[in-house]
């Protein structure tokens, strides 16, 4: 078991990009949620949306908390961080135009069953302070996960189920019914962003040799195609040939959207140019 | 029952939807809530671009926790208002993204800045708070019960608020002026929430007689300010000559000059013709029509439409 | 769908009436349930029911008190005087005691 305070440089830069890799992909992903509040479509879905970026930003809490326990401050880790220090996957920087619901539920449905097959692979990890946080984590995603399958589920099901996938996505693409063609287009714009999420940072060889993490992004990228792919055509969906775009996401190559974003998130900061407040104690940590 | 016998028996929770109101009761009663309702949405509103903004994580659970309440409680209100049978939820969401539904002063205004949430989040969730905490006296009793959550939930939105006004009031001398900028270009606003003084309030009267309000426009400003003014002056807020303000120790009273108040304005923005309350009404209407596309497919033939509650037949 | 949200607070607690949630099914309505009316103060457990599911029956509907209008002491312990109670008999009769105040300082109002 690697100890917190006696880490050897190889397995320090392992834990921290790990850590960063899964603080940041929920970071943002609790970024793109909160776009959605206030614009919900019902009060209901409204507030169930905030709930999912609450946990979001919650769970990123939670690592950047065992970043700061090995010596970084919040202003370090977030605020003034150059943007393409950033490892989260391309799929949650990405923007979406106004009412597109479909992206929100597509995307959350896409990033929420990775992270669970992410979750389990820390779950024999050589760094007790990770384990200790996960089981906290993985039943607030549980609740995600239910929630975008059964947006997936209604939206699809006033449309024609197919037995089999269809071939080239035309039929998916050309529905008359409207929510099909809507999560045919997002699928269509997220898929390549969302193979991002297996993105190999530099430390993965490290990452594996120390025990950090059990498995590979690579067997996780197998596990993640296996499962999505039939619930998708499930839907009546075409799943895009696999393709990934020209930035990488976990290599700090970013989108644009990246961009607009990270200045929009950092502006108030950097106009009262104070400490970031706490306002809770500390997550609780159980010695291990 | 006939609106006599109303004003004979009005009292705190006295009434509810197994009761047959008078239309005159049920008309005050819808109005009265769907405003409410109505400015927890424009509230939300206003204050979801900080939750981007927030410049820490904390604070940004805050801010987000915060506007998702306020749709609770909006949702929470309406029901409330439902129970009346004048008008249905989908009825009054609709009124509001048309022009129609009317809310709140406070929430007709901009925030520019940082500098400013306070302002809303502080001193006018404040003003809301001092409001709330008075119906839950109030005669019809889904309202006193859906007042009984939202007062349970917002404690921490103005006790936020006011971390966030004290970060910045310790902050450094340029914080500081930018905050009594901002308060000064609020404080007038922040006086005319509570309405017109008593005398000018065209529905307060009937409210008043049935229970529905049980205190008066000027008594809430004064309990208020009391509360308030204190904590202004705490946090080094200079406040500002004019509108005139004066505090009669006699009769433990806030005198307000309200000559000095723009009460054309106010007038403006109650019948939604203010410009940045219209350009606020509108963003809401664009995005809401934006998923109007999942409304329809969730919403099944039968379902959702028609009055409910006590007039429904 | 208008769907109405019961709560139970504790193992073995009645489920009480909390509210509604406009959702498109049961699944959606008990995430929402939950987000909604379980998110502060945890529950043991939610109901929701599809709104025209429920029947009801309201005292003015029926025209005449529930429960009956000839006389009922013979149900009540206060009925009877007959000396000395073993304790859980006189529990029993508190209890009905008290259910007879509040329903009488109810009527009164």
């Amino acid at each position: 078991m690697l100890a917190p305070d006696d880490l050897a440089e190889h397995e320090r830069a392992a834990v921290e990009t790990e850590l960063r890799t899964l603080a940041d992909d929920q970071f943002v992903a609790a970024e793109r949620y909160i776009d959605w509040q206030v614009r919900g479509p019902t009060l209901e879905a409204d507030i169930a949306v905030a709930n999912i970026a609450q946990d979001e930003y919650g769970h990123a809490r939670l690592w950047y908390d065992l970043l700061e326990r090995l010596g970084y401050e919040e202003a370090e880790l977030l605020w003034e961080r150059p943007p393409d220090a950033f490892r989260h996957a391309t799929l949650l920087e990405l923007d979406y135009a106004p009412g597109d619901w479909a992206d929100c539920v597509l995307r959350g449905y896409l990033y929420d069953t990775f992270e669970k097959l992410h979750l389990e692979s820390l779950e024999g990890t050589s760094y007790p302070p990770i384990a200790d946080r996960l089981e906290k984590v993985q039943g607030e995603e549980a609740y995600h996960r239910e929630h975008t399958q059964s947006w997936l589920d209604r939206l699809t099901e006033g449309g024609e189920v197919p037995a089999a996938p269809r071939e080239g996505g035309e039929a998916a693409r050309n529905a008359s019914d409207e929510p099909v063609r809507r999560l045919q287009a997002a699928l269509d714009r997220l898929y390549p962003h969302a193979l991002t999420l297996f993105e190999p940072t530099e430390a993965e060889q490290s990452i594996l040799e120390t025990g950090v993490r059990t498995r590979s992004l690579a067997d996780l990228r197998e596990d993640w195609l296996a499962v999505t792919t039939p619930f998708l055509e499930g839907l009546g969906l075409t799943v895009p040939e696999p393709s990934l775009p020209d930035v990488r996401g976990r290599d700090g190559s970013h989108t644009d959207d990246w961009e607009s974003l990270y200045d929009e998130l950092t502006y108030t900061y950097e106009l009262l140019g104070r400490e970031p407040a706490k306002l809770m104690a500390p997550p609780d940590e159980v010695e291990g | 029952m006939d609106i006599e016998e109303v004003k004979r028996r009005a009292g705190p929770r006295e009434f509810g939807p197994g009761d047959d109101m008078p239309r005159e009761y049920r008309e005050a009663a819808t109005r009265m809530i769907q405003f409410h309702a109505n400015s927890e949405i424009m509230g939300a509103l206003i204050e979801r671009p900080f939750i981007r903004q927030a410049p820490s994580l904390e604070r940004k659970l805050a801010v987000s926790a915060q506007v998702q309440d306020e749709i609770g409680h909006g949702q929470l209100l309406y029901r409330a208002a439902e129970q009346l049978g004048v008008k249905t939820r989908e009825e009054m969401l609709d009124e509001l993204a048309d022009g129609r539904g009317k809310f709140l002063n406070c929430f007709h205004y901009p925030l520019h800045s940082w500098y400013e949430l306070p302002m809303i989040m502080f001193f006018v969730d404040g003003a809301a708070m001092r409001r709330q905490a008075s119906l839950k006296r109030t005669s019809w009793e889904p309202y006193a019960h859906a007042i009984d959550k939202i007062c349970f939930e917002e404690g921490f939105h103005i006790k936020h608020g006011e971390d966030i006004l004290r970060e910045i009031a310790t902050g450094s001398k340029r914080d500081q002026e930018l905050l009594q900028a901002a308060f000064e270009r609020w404080w007038p606003r922040i006086l005319q929430f509570f309405g017109p003084t008593d005398d000018q309030s065209t529905h307060g009267g009937f409210a008043q007689s049935v229970g529905l309000k049980t205190m008066s426009n000027d008594d809430l400003r004064n309990a208020f300010l009391n509360a308030y003014l204190p904590k202004a002056e705490k946090y080094g807020l200079e406040i500002p000559e004019y509108p005139r303000v004066e505090y009669d120790a006699e009769r433990d009273h806030y005198e307000i000059e309200n000559d000095d108040l723009d009460w054309d304005e106010f007038g403006e923005v109650a019948r939604n013709e203010f410009p940045t309350g219209r350009e606020q009404i509108e963003a809401r209407a664009r995005r809401q029509e934006a998923v109007e596309w999942v409304r329809e497919a969730i919403t099944d033939d039968e379902a959702d439409a028609g009055v409910t509650g006590a007039a429904a037949d | 769908m208008r769907f109405e949200v019961f709560r139970q607070e504790q193992r073995k607690d009645y489920h009480v009436h909390v509210g509604d949630v406009h959702a498109p099914n049961a699944e959606l309505a008990t995430q929402y349930a939950q987000v909604m009316h379980a998110r502060r103060k945890p529950a043991n457990s939610l109901w929701v029911v599809p709104k025209e599911e429920i029947a009801t029956v309201d005292s003015d509907e029926l025209g005449v008190e529930m429960g009956g209008t000839t006389q009922k002491e013979y149900r009540w312990a206060t009925n009877y005087e007959t000396g000395e109670m073993a304790e859980e008999i006189e529990e029993s009769q508190r209890e009905q005691e008290a259910a007879t105040e509040a329903r009488d300082a109810s009527e009164g109002d």
